[in-house]
């Protein structure tokens, strides 16, 4: 055993240059793909923290039915650890044309550090908070450029009141909010003397005691409290909040993905070569009397030292690696979410397992061959390349790429992610299959066409390429790692608009939320520039259908400019067209996909709506979905007039030829009155503030993959050069100069990179299809396929397999020809 | 034997070649001076080790003496650049090494071809020559297959075919039978011999077997880095 492990020391030690690649290929995969795991588990946390908000590590919230609710109205169960009273009011912040609602939270500073203390932006305590102060999100206070002990005016239905800031908070814990404007924290005597409140609290936020479950708590809950008096609700869907997270990380299972897929051909094409090195030592070892299982150890436990070791040295990478880019996030704390570093021992065991797995895997089928060979020709060195029958494998190739790309199309349900993962996978696997036929059609072309240009040297380049495994290997590794930059970067910067650009494809360039009269509308109409007015009756909860209450509907006069300016999506091709005629004339109702998931609704149901005063029969004629707006159901605004009653509007979309100009003008409309007027530039740029963090790390991975692709080709360019330097030398023997080489090395490395790039182009294409098939359902949005993604990748792949050809042709330059030529 | 028998064709003088094994320096050819006329067909023999080989590369050009001149019709190629050299080995120089060094994947008419191609010659101007030397090497009907289809005589054949197609001044052939059979060994030399005698090709080759030896004009032996 241990002549075995100083053997196997020495070949590591020997091949410098290959065991560091070796090694770097296995440690980058075991980093990324632990990052990609902790980043998705930080993500879930982070994601868990903001649907959390201001309730920390409470799970449950008590309101009253009627009025307030008292802390004393709560039993006193021992599965309640803590219990904090919450005093809610609304107020508006007004400047320079600009409202902002801010939600004002109250609550007894001691018990909330139990459930959720506010960090302070310069890391200090509060400790009298009390009188008139307030403390405001960083976020807020930098936009509007206010510093602690600043004297900010709030408008209280109508009334306004002087705070003084007391600190300036990070915007998380109760400072969290999902929608726009912003949170603030008031002493509760103060909140209370404000709103005129005596007694009680809005809500009571229960955080069960340990070991007791949320559900069972709420349950004794129920039970406790006077029936219909409180309502007793949990504070977070937490399976909502595990599909958030996953759909953010989303990039991070596509980057592990195409990380072990390069993994496994780097690590497998090194080993064809180490292999193909040990062949007089693997006949002596059999000539000695080494059965075939213990050679394949033998050979299979240098594959678990790299393995293993990648493993040990690239976990810690990663944990670095991870920490520098959360840290890097931490910089815009203030404007963003603070993403906890979450570090699982799940997460480390699992990436050393796979590291050393994916080594022996990977190595497994070389060394078993090796082994496996017949003594006689491995000790006389007549081992011969097995002979594969082309027919048999590019019919399977072709039959496995038609398979991958119908397959996600047929499936459905649960069955569409399986498709969709046999479909990634099979796209590279029939790929792998095909590019050695695909590499003799092309380079017999090239054959004619290099002649021409380049002369006998072009011909002969195009010549060698021809059933030419090293080269076949190359153009493989280079489409995989190409194919993998084009789909993460395509993808990483579709979640880039899908989180930061909800108005993606819609036409709206800007928008006021406000009370609007018709004359008001009228105004914007007349407006310079202007171009479309969508204005739009809004009944927020205020309508029932057949006895659910719609969260939002909303009367247009203007179906297909709705439709347009917010970007909907029809469940059915033609189906608001269809319904257009009917919708003025009819009552007639749209609902959103969301709205018939919650209602079970459906097209063709008759819905009776109501205000509580009169009720109506609509038909359902259609349904959509769209992420630029959450309404619920849209109407005729004929009919919200008619029956319900509307006069002025509450919400208008416009475009304009400058939107800018357009909404400083709506801002001075509204005056005093509270509105949000935004354009969707600025709407956007504040959306980027929040999600701008949770990005971040993804464009840092995109760059550890791209390493990763750069050293797998430098890898095999490296292989390449090992196995052709006898051919040329043989070459130079018979008369190849330098200058030749050169020009040769230079051919064929460019047109390895171009048949890499053109593969990996079309085949990124279709798993870009893949991925947005399986991810279609859950979204109303395509993905943005940038002509410039796809074809600078391409170049950057035919980049590096040109630079990686300076070391061949400096190595073939110093060659010596006597060594290489003399023996077989 | 042709005419131009008596002019050198090359000539090694005070040849040395050093290697360097660690701190250790061998040396391999000591001092070496030798002759070889056109048409004439040399061997050279002489035990493992005795640095034959290494003065048949010399003199081929394929590698360079520590010291000492090898000229080829009088001029010293010994200090050649690179460019010149390989023009040198595709226009007045053919090589037959003991394990072919064929390309493997090209085809037998490609591998023929090679010296020329890299020449800048067009392969179809040539069809003649590479028929007419096909013929003479036996190998017509194998054009099209590639080294691994042919079987060690065969490809030896085809590496003597790509050796003579640009009508090189000296034929160099290191072991030349060493990795074949006996009998195929006797045809390989009798068609070197033929070769020799018919048109008066130069050719020097390093041989262990005395039976190849046999087929040549004259045997010079090196033992030790000297010619005894």
């Amino acid at each position: 055993m241990k002549i075995i492990l100083k053997y196997i020391l020495t070949n590591v030690k020997e091949r410098k240059t290959r065991t560091a690649v070796m090694l770097l290929s296995i440690l980058l995969s075991t980093t990324l793909l632990f990052v990609s795991f902790s980043i998705s588990a930080s993500y879930e946390s982070a994601q868990r923290k903001m649907a959390r908000g201001m309730a920390g590590s409470a799970t449950i919230s008590v309101t009253a039915a009627k009025g307030s609710i008292k802390l004393d109205v709560l039993p006193n169960l021992p599965s309640i650890q803590t219990r904090v009273g919450i005093l809610e009011g609304t107020a508006l912040y007004h400047e320079n044309g600009y409202c902002e609602s801010i939600d004002l939270i109250a609550a007894d500073l001691a018990q909330l550090k139990q459930i959720n203390p506010p960090r302070l932006i310069d890391g200090g305590t509060l400790d009298n908070f009390s009188g008139n102060q307030i403390i405001l999100p960083d976020r807020f206070t930098s936009k509007y450029h206010i510093n602690a002990g600043d004297t900010i005016a709030l408008q209280l239905g109508g009334t306004p009141i002087r705070l003084q800031v007391a600190a300036t908070a990070a915007y998380d814990t109760v400072f969290l909010r999902h929608t726009r404007g912003a949170n603030a924290l008031l002493p509760p005597s103060t909140l209370a003397g404000i709103l005129g409140q005596t007694d009680g609290y809005s809500k009571i936020l229960i955080e069960p005691a340990a070991g007791t479950s949320t559900n069972a708590l709420k349950k004794a809950l129920e039970e406790a409290l006077p029936d219909g008096d409180y309502k007793v609700s949990e504070v977070v869907n937490e399976a909502q909040i595990a599909a958030d997270a996953r759909q953010k990380s989303m990039p991070f299972f596509l980057i592990s993905f195409f990380a072990l897929t390069m993994s496994i051909f780097i690590i497998y094409s090194s080993y064809k070569v180490i292999t193909l090195d040990r062949l007089p030592v693997i006949g002596t070892f059999r000539s000695i009397g080494a059965t075939q299982k213990a050679v394949t150890r033998i050979l299979l436990l240098e594959s678990f030292f790299y393995g293993g070791m990648g493993g040990l040295i690239g976990i810690p990478v990663g944990i670095l690696a991870l920490k520098l880019i959360l840290q890097g996030m931490g910089q815009s704390l203030s404007q963003g979410i603070e993403i906890p570093v979450v570090i699982s021992p799940f997460s480390i065991l699992f990436s050393f397992v796979i590291a050393v797995t994916v080594s022996l895997f990977s190595a497994w089928f070389p060394v078993r061959r090796a082994s496996g060979l017949p003594i006689k020709d491995v000790i006389f060195g007549t081992v011969e390349e097995k002979r594969h029958s082309w027919g048999f494998i590019m019919l399977l190739g072709i039959v496995l790429f038609a398979a991958s790309v119908v397959l996600p199309k047929l499936a459905v349900g649960n069955m569409l992610y399986l498709a969709g993962g046999f479909s990634l996978l099979g796209l590279i696997a029939a790929t792998i299959l095909i590019i050695p036929l695909l590499t003799n059609l092309l380079s017999m072309g090239l054959e004619r066409l290099y002649g021409r240009f380049f002369g006998n040297e072009g011909r002969l380049a195009a010549r060698n390429m021809r059933d030419n495994k090293n080269v076949q290997q190359n153009i493989t590794l280079l489409f995989i790692s190409i194919s993998a930059v084009i789909a993460i970067t395509v993808v990483g910067s579709f979640v880039t608009t899908y989180v930061s650009d909800v108005f993606k494809g819609a036409e709206l360039e800007g928008f006021a939320d406000g009370k609007m009269e018709p004359t008001f509308v009228e105004q914007v109409k007349n407006m310079e520039g202007i171009e479309k007015v969508l204005p739009l009756h809004v009944y927020k909860n205020q309508i029932q259908a057949n006895g659910i209450t719609l969260s939002r509907l909303e009367g247009t006069d203007h179906l297909d400019w709705y439709r347009s300016m917010f970007a909907l999506h029809e469940t059915e091709k033609g189906m608001i067209e269809q319904a257009a005629p009917a919708f003025y004339k009819e009552r007639s109702i749209l609902l959103s996909e969301d709205c018939m998931a919650r209602t079970g609704f459906s097209v063709g149901d008759s819905l009776s709506l109501s205000n509580g005063t009169t009720q109506h029969d609509y038909l359902v004629v259609g349904s959509f979905k769209s992420r630029a707006t959450d309404v619920e159901a849209v109407i005729s605004s004929s009919f919200t007039v008619s029956d319900f009653g509307a006069s002025a509007y509450a919400f208008l979309a416009y475009t304009a030829a400058d939107p800018d100009a357009i909404i400083v003008q709506i801002r001075d409309l509204f005056g005093e009155t509270p509105n949000w007027s935004r354009t969707v530039e600025e709407f956007n740029n504040d959306a980027l503030a929040t999600v701008g963090a949770f990005l971040q790390p993804m464009h840092s991975l995109t760059y550890l993959i791209l390493l990763l692709a750069a050293v797998g080709v430098i890898n095999n360019l490296l292989i390449n050069y090992i196995q052709k330097r006898r051919n040329t030398a043989m070459y130079k023997s018979v008369g190849l100069s330098n200058r030749q080489n050169t020009k040769m090395t230079l051919i064929e490395g460019f047109s390895s990179g171009l048949m890499g790039a053109i593969a990996a182009i079309f085949v990124s294409y279709m798993e870009i299809q893949t991925i947005f098939l399986v991810a279609g359902p859950k979204i109303s949005m395509v993905p943005d396929l940038d002509a410039a993604a796809f074809l600078t990748a391409g170049c950057m792949g035919i980049a590096v397999t040109l630079l990686g050809s300076i070391v061949p042709i400096i190595k073939g330059r110093k060659m010596k020809l006597v060594e290489e030529i003399k023996f077989e | 034997m042709k005419q131009n028998v008596g002019k050198i064709a090359v000539e090694g003088k005070h040849i040395v070649k050093d290697f360097q094994i660690g701190s250790t320096t061998t040396k391999v050819l000591k001092d070496l001076s030798l002759q070889v006329a056109r048409g004439e067909f040399v061997s050279i023999m002489g035990p493992s080790g005795s640095g034959k080989s290494t003065l048949l590369y010399i003199l081929g050009g394929l590698d360079v003496p520590t010291s000492g001149q090898v000229l080829l019709n009088g001029t010293d190629i010994s200090r050649f650049g690179d460019e010149k050299m390989s023009r040198l080995r595709r226009q007045k120089i053919g090589f037959v090494f003991q394990f072919y060094n064929l390309i493997p994947n090209l085809n037998v008419e490609e591998n023929v071809m090679l010296p020329l191609l890299l020449d800048g010659k067009k392969m179809g101007s040539y069809k003649k020559q590479l028929h007419h030397i096909l013929e003479m090497v036996g190998l017509s009907d194998r054009r099209k297959h590639t080294p691994r289809e042919l079987s060690g005589g065969q490809q030896q054949r085809v590496a003597i075919a790509r050796a003579l197609i640009g009508n090189p001044e000296i034929l160099f052939a290191d072991e030349p039978t060493g990795n074949l059979d006996s009998k195929t060994g006797a045809e390989i030399m009798s068609l070197l011999q033929e070769i020799n005698q018919s048109s008066g090709q130069t050719i020097i080759m390093v041989t262990h077997s005395p039976e190849a030896a046999e087929c040549s004009s004259r045997i010079i032996t090196v033992q030790d880095g000297c010619i005894i």
